[in-house]
């Protein structure tokens, strides 16, 4: 494969892992130092480099005082972060095997330990992305393997989950997340995922386009 | 927009840090896929109502609880050797129960474990035709009762030389323990004399069985039975008796229109509250509307379509209001309101018409102006006209204090009116039992149903509640070698039927204390020709928690702590109770799923019985084990399951009887509780009950066909199915045919030849029952009825016999004072805390008359779940503007002083914490008397046993208690505490996780001084109270009380409000209405001499 999709493969592999993370759970002191170390990471939360109380406050304080307070507002408490709330008209949360999220994943093998992810259930924003971030990593591996029949059926499920999934939801809860986000961190995380799932669902359907030929 | 490109985008991620380590990793990928493809489980079951056929509850496998919550089946497999990451497969025994918390006896299934014979969790019964398969909290928290870890291991006595209320305890076997009673109950019995008949007390408080307890005493030829359903709801039987000779009504919620509630009570707590609800629900999902009338914004009031927060104990005068507006007005159409066919066929307004002395009194008592012009239907509808023409919207408006809330009367009259018949009620607890004249509330409130036809009994309507219960469980008489019921005794015991309240409903159980320590009381009555005792040789409280939960808590512990007065005491409670702390011994009985009793609850048109198991016997019997003494099977399966020594009734009573009471037989008790299938030993559950609950016919016939060839049939189908619907649709009894077949009247399983039955003027027809007449049926309109249950076989408008012998004929007709000079001279009517009382802006009313949903009396204590979801939840409500007033804001300690009304006697206080709210009413606060529950000690120290027996470490502070004879006061010292449990560890892993004090309230009910209805017996519970910012001293959960004082309120409302026997009375009771465990008639025979 050439390196140019290589990077782009690994790119992608690593916002997915930052923005389902970041939704998954609180942040750690860990996960904010690689953040604010790394400039390429830091360029996507612009607002946050530039936010008075991250110049203030240890990191201790702005996780304990602030981020996890927004955390716990805009994923436990005030917002819903499951598609099956957007979806359904009675808007209740299916939590068991009926799930349809849940179904894909058992097709696919894909265990989730929810209890792991602190989650109710498997249609859990931070899960899907998860779920893309699993699906790139094993798409790169067939590239890099040289396998592209199977890296192709990868892009499809990935364009097939993201347009009767992700994209059926994830915008509109992600603007709420933007307009409720008390802290510049959230704001730019949730700006940074929709931007990106909307820039990766362009490239997914070019390469569906294109016969998913990945190296044109 | 700060991404202008993905090409940016996608450069900005190259990140130092690779992705897999950021992704915080939730998806496994073990193949578990060979588990799931061979398992029969699925993730989630078809419906939320799923349970398993009853054909698979002997063995049922179902995945553990904690693994699922990791994520379902297909995540992890089954666990097995290969798998063994897996989720967990219980192999379960499912055995039917019956609930035991509160009264509505909701169906359970206990899920016994069968590796380890534990029960992992109560669920409900699909077959429990009235709960349907739904349990509210307390019936989910069942398992954490089971396995309190403070759960009373075995029988404990106290330690000799120690004095009751020390806290030392030694520990005893039951046989031990049933030797020492046994020899007390037989010398006390065996002296044979008129005083001895009345020295055994058993007080039985949550009963949750129809008719076993009853049969112990009567077995014992004693009038011993007490039971608490007094303090309760007196005033509401009262008020249905006067009306429908039945002591509580059973409405059709499902089919009403109209959902007409007074207080919290069916829709969110009290009797039969989990059945109700769901059938209320249902009524207003078709369009039923709901009405409730409640000073306090209850959870029901809330939801309700309307909330009339009527001042308390007033809610007389909006139901006549009501009335007043039937009979006056008419229907849109132009048409009458009231239902004349029902009316004229159904209520007794004939015999009314008839009686011209009282309409005479009636025009004295300036009720009506004038005699009517004839005896006819239309010229009682004039009287009625005239009676109630004075309750108009402007008087109910002035007397319950609606005053800017007169739009809510006529929303009341738009839902009223449009409902017909089809209006649903349960008039119970709160107004009837709160105040003085209480049970009027019930009197005047089934009055306007009566005329708009709803207390018809029809779909929709109002039935009684004896047509949809059946009373079985003291009659498994054939099991025994007696073969037969015991006899009634000859003996009246004054201590809970006293002169002073013939027509109470029923015994005055609450005040035993003030009773038994008025020794000129004790000596007025003997000098009069009474033989009353000066003390109870044998004291059984059973379930039951009498020193906590009546008024007058510290005579209550003085009484007890008495052994001149409470010669031996012993508690059969399934937990710690402040009571068994004045006890001599305490034996541990059975929860829920650790009992075995026959119960009915009528929460539906149908008649249904339950059976209560000790589903642990059950489940081990099924297994194979076998008990090796089977009249003791119970206990011994409870012993060998790691339950402990817990016992039960139905087995300990036949027990303490036949082998330590009367093991001679020479007492002629022992036959009563003999096996008759081997007489050397008690009866067994499955023998009694099987026997009992035989005669239900269908159930019968449906049992013998299922179980051919068994040995107890009904009982192996009861133990299986746990619950039966014997009939359903029962709907209007009193209109069906009396039969006749030209001989004999043949009128509830008696026939009467037609010799010995006349008719009377009215159409009722009497026979001679020993020395008294009762009425068997009625003629109604040519037609041979069965009739409503009262004398005249009508619902009685017109209560003949209390105005005329039993000596209250100004209320002998629905009433309620209509002005202030009433107002006085009716003072039997009036609550004890009627406005008029409250002077200054810090005198308010105490409403203290309902229940938090998710706690019962006193078991609930030490539920973990149920204490965890109650803490501080109960403050004392007060009106937002009345709080203002006085200062007083949220969170704030308030001193509420109680002072009787009758007398101006203050009793003292209790400190509480104050919610300022708009949910209570101007003027009258709230604050649930079932919360304030203490311990002395935090645990107990047992001789020889390793582990210290802790006190109601989940639920209660600990207090310190001063009490100089006169004036006690309690004050919480220290809360609970995160521990470690000593027993059932499995269960209370999370010990460590409490967090709550225990303080929830303080125990107010020691600071009210009892306040005995003159008429029904009840206690009025409501209080004046004076409340003023609480001192530097004063902590929530203090209390100071002068019970001294307290007494002399008793002792005022007694004698000052009462009308007692006299030498002219010639018989204790009314034979006619229900008395719980009925004496001979000749027990009824009163004879004394005027002093």
């Amino acid at each position: 494969m050439n390196n140019d999709l290589k990077q782009e493969q690994i790119a992608r592999i690593n916002i997915y892992a930052l923005i389902s993370r970041i939704m998954m759970s609180e942040i750690d002191e860990g996960l904010l130092k690689s953040i604010e170390e790394d400039e390429n990471m830091l360029s996507f939360f612009p607002t946050f480099k530039e936010w008075e109380k991250r110049e203030k406050l240890s990191s201790k304080d702005l996780i304990e005082k602030y981020l996890n307070v927004d955390f716990t507002n805009l994923f436990l408490l005030h917002l819903i972060p499951y598609e099956s709330f957007y979806t359904r008209d009675d808007q209740m949360l299916e939590t068991g095997g009926d799930n349809p999220v849940q179904a894909i994943f058992n097709a696919f093998e894909f265990n989730v330990q929810l209890d792991k992810a602190r989650v109710m259930a498997a249609d859990h924003i931070a899960i899907e992305l998860e779920f893309m971030y699993e699906l790139c990593r094993a798409e790169l591996k067939a590239l890099e393997e040289g396998n592209s029949k199977v890296a192709q059926e990868i892009a499809q499920i990935q364009y097939g989950f993201m347009r009767d999934h992700i994209l059926e939801w994830a915008p509109m809860y992600l603007l709420n997340v933007k307009s409720e986000a008390g802290t510049a961190f959230y704001f730019d995380a949730a700006d940074l995922a929709l931007e990106f799932i909307m820039s990766d669902f362009e490239y997914l359907t070019e390469l569906k386009n294109n016969g998913y030929n990945h190296q044109v | 927009m700060y991404l202008q490109s993905r090409r940016t985008f996608l450069k900005g991620a190259a990140f130092s840090v690779a992705g897999v380590a950021i992704a915080k990793g939730v998806f496994a990928t073990d193949a578990i896929a060979e588990s799931v493809s061979q398992s029969k489980f699925t993730n989630t079951p078809d419906s939320i109502s799923f349970y398993p056929d009853q054909s698979e509850w002997d063995n049922f496998a179902e995945l553990d609880g904690d693994d699922w919550k990791r994520g379902g089946i297909e995540r992890h497999g089954v666990r097995s050797a290969d798998n063994p990451d897996g989720i967990q497969v219980n192999n379960y025994t499912i055995v039917p129960t019956v609930c035991s918390n509160c009264e509505a006896g909701c169906g359970l299934t206990a899920w016994v474990n069968k590796d380890t014979m534990t029960v992992r969790k109560y669920m409900g019964n699909p077959l429990h035709t009235g709960s349907r398969g739904r349990n509210c909290a307390k019936g989910y928290a069942v398992t954490s009762q089971m396995y309190d870890p403070d759960r009373i291991p075995f029988p404990i006595k106290r330690a000799p030389g120690s004095k009751r209320g020390e806290g030392k305890w030694v520990r005893v076997t039951w046989d031990e323990a049933m030797a020492a009673i046994g020899k007390k109950m037989h010398d006390t019995l065996a002296k044979g004399d008129e005083i001895s008949k009345k020295s055994i007390m058993y007080h039985v408080g949550r009963p949750n069985e129809n008719g076993f307890g009853p049969r112990v005493p009567q077995s014992l030829g004693i009038d011993g039975y007490n039971s608490h359903t007094n303090i309760c709801s007196a005033g509401a039987r009262q008020g249905t008796i006067q009306w429908a000779n039945d002591d509580r009504n059973s409405p059709d919620w499902a089919n009403a229109d109209l959902i007409f509630l007074q207080s919290s009570h069916a829709a969110d707590a009290g009797h039969y509250f989990q059945q109700s609800a769901g059938l209320i629900a249902e009524a207003r999902k078709r369009g039923a509307k709901m009405v409730v009338i409640d000073p306090r914004m209850s959870n029901s009031a809330g939801m309700a379509d309307l909330w009339i927060p009527c001042w308390p104990g007033t809610e007389a005068a909006l139901y006549l209001y009501l009335t007043n507006r039937i009979l006056n007005e008419k229907k849109k159409d132009g048409s009458d309101i009231v239902n004349h066919e029902f009316v004229k066929e159904w209520v007794n307004w004939d015999r009314l018409m008839a009686n011209k002395a009282y309409l005479q009194k009636m025009i004295g008592y300036g009720y009506i102006s004038k005699m009517p012009k004839d005896d006819s239907y239309e010229s009682f509808i004039e009287v009625a006209k005239e009676l109630y023409a004075p309750y108009t919207k402007e008087f109910v408006v002035k007397e319950c204090k609606l005053e800017g809330m007169e739009y809510k009367l006529d929303e009341l009259w738009e839902m009223f009116v449009p409902a017909g018949a089809k209006v649903a009620t349960y008039l119970w607890r709160a107004g009837p039992i709160g105040h003085r004249g209480g049970w009027m509330n019930t009197r005047a409130g089934f009055l306007p149903l009566v005329f708009v036809g709803a207390m018809r009994g029809d779909i929709g309507g109002v039935g009684m509640h004896h047509w949809h219960e059946i009373s079985v469980a003291g009659k498994g008489d054939k099991a025994t070698v007696a073969g037969k019921h015991p006899e009634k005794t000859d003996a009246w015991n004054e201590i809970a039927w006293p002169p002073e309240y013939p027509i109470s409903t029923y015994e005055m159980g609450y005040m035993m204390p003030q009773i038994m320590m008025d020794d000129a009381w004790h000596e007025k009555w003997t000098k009069r020709g009474l033989k009353i005792p000066k003390s109870m040789a044998v004291y059984v409280p059973r379930m039951h928690n009498p020193l906590w939960i009546n008024p007058d808590g510290f005579r209550w512990i003085e009484a007890l702590k008495r052994e001149d007065k409470f010669e031996l005491s012993f508690n059969l409670s399934p937990t710690w109770s402040e009571t068994n702390w004045y006890c001599d011994y305490v034996l541990p009985v059975g929860l829920a799923g650790e009992r075995n009793d026959q119960q009915s609850t009528p929460s539906k048109p149908e008649q249904r019985i339950e059976f209560r198991q000790a589903v642990l016997r059950v489940a081990a019997e099924k297994s194979g084990w076998k008990a090796k003494r089977p009249e003791r099977a119970t206990l011994e399966a409870h012993m060998k399951f790691g339950l402990g020594e817990v016992w039960e009734e139905s087995e300990f009573w036949p027990n303490l009887i036949v082998d330590y009471v009367d093991p001679d037989g020479s007492l002629g008790i022992r036959k009563y509780w003999a096996s008759k299938k081997d007489p050397s030993r008690a009866v067994t559950v499955p023998e009694y009950f099987d026997a009992a609950m035989s005669l239900l016919p269908k159930l019968k016939a449906q049992a013998t066909k299922l179980y051919k060839g068994e040995e107890f049939p009904v009982y192996s189908y009861m133990r299986d199915h746990g619950a039966w619907t014997e009939k359903t649709d029962v709907y209007k009894p009193q209109e069906e045919e009396l039969e006749f077949d030209g001989t004999y009247y043949h009128a509830h399983g008696h026939k009467y030849s037609k010799d010995e039955v006349t008719k009377d003027e009215f159409g009722a027809l009497w026979v001679q029952d020993g020395n008294f007449k009762k009425s068997i049926g009625a003629e109604i309109d040519g037609e041979l009825r069965e009739g409503f249950h009262t004398l005249s076989k009508k619902l009685e408008f017109f209560s003949e016999w209390l105005a005329d012998e039993w000596k209250w004929p100004e209320y002998a007709i629905p009433i309620y004072p209509r002005n202030e000079k009433e107002s006085d001279k009716m003072v039997h009517l009036v609550t004890q805390v009627h406005h008029k009382h409250m002077k200054a802006d810090n005198e308010f009313a105490l409403n203290t008359i309902y229940r938090l949903p998710y706690n019962i009396h006193t078991r609930s204590v030490n539920s973990k779940h149920l204490m965890e979801i109650s803490q501080n939840h109960n403050p004392i409500w007060i009106y937002t503007k009345d709080a203002e007033k006085l200062g007083i804001k949220r969170g704030d300690a308030v001193k509420v002083q109680i002072q009787d009304t009758l007398t101006g006697i203050k009793s003292g206080y209790f400190i509480a914490m104050a919610v300022p709210t708009e949910a209570t009413r101007p003027g009258v606060l709230a604050c649930s008397h079932h919360a304030g529950r203490w311990k002395l000690k935090d645990s107990v120290t047992i001789p020889g046993f390793e582990h210290q027996l802790g006190i109601m470490s989940l639920g209660s502070p600990k207090y310190e208690m001063t009490d100089d004879g006169k004036v006690g006061t309690m004050k919480p010292t220290e809360g609970i505490k995160p521990h470690e449990a000593w027993q059932f560890k499995e269960y209370n892993k999370d010990l460590d996780d409490i967090w709550w004090d225990g303080l929830s309230g303080a125990w107010q009910n020691a600071v009210a001084p009892c306040h005995p209805d003159p008429i029904a017996g009840n206690h009025g519970w409501h209080q004046k109270v004076i409340i003023t910012k609480a001192g530097a001293d004063d902590k929530i959960g203090d209390i100071k009380v002068n019970y001294e004082n307290n007494f002399k309120v008793y002792q005022a409302w007694r004698d000052q409000l009462t009308r007692p026997l006299t030498a002219a009375d010639k018989l204790r009771r009314p034979y006619h209405i229900k008395r719980p465990v009925k004496p001979s008639q000749k027990a009824y025979e009163f004879n004394i001499k005027d002093v």
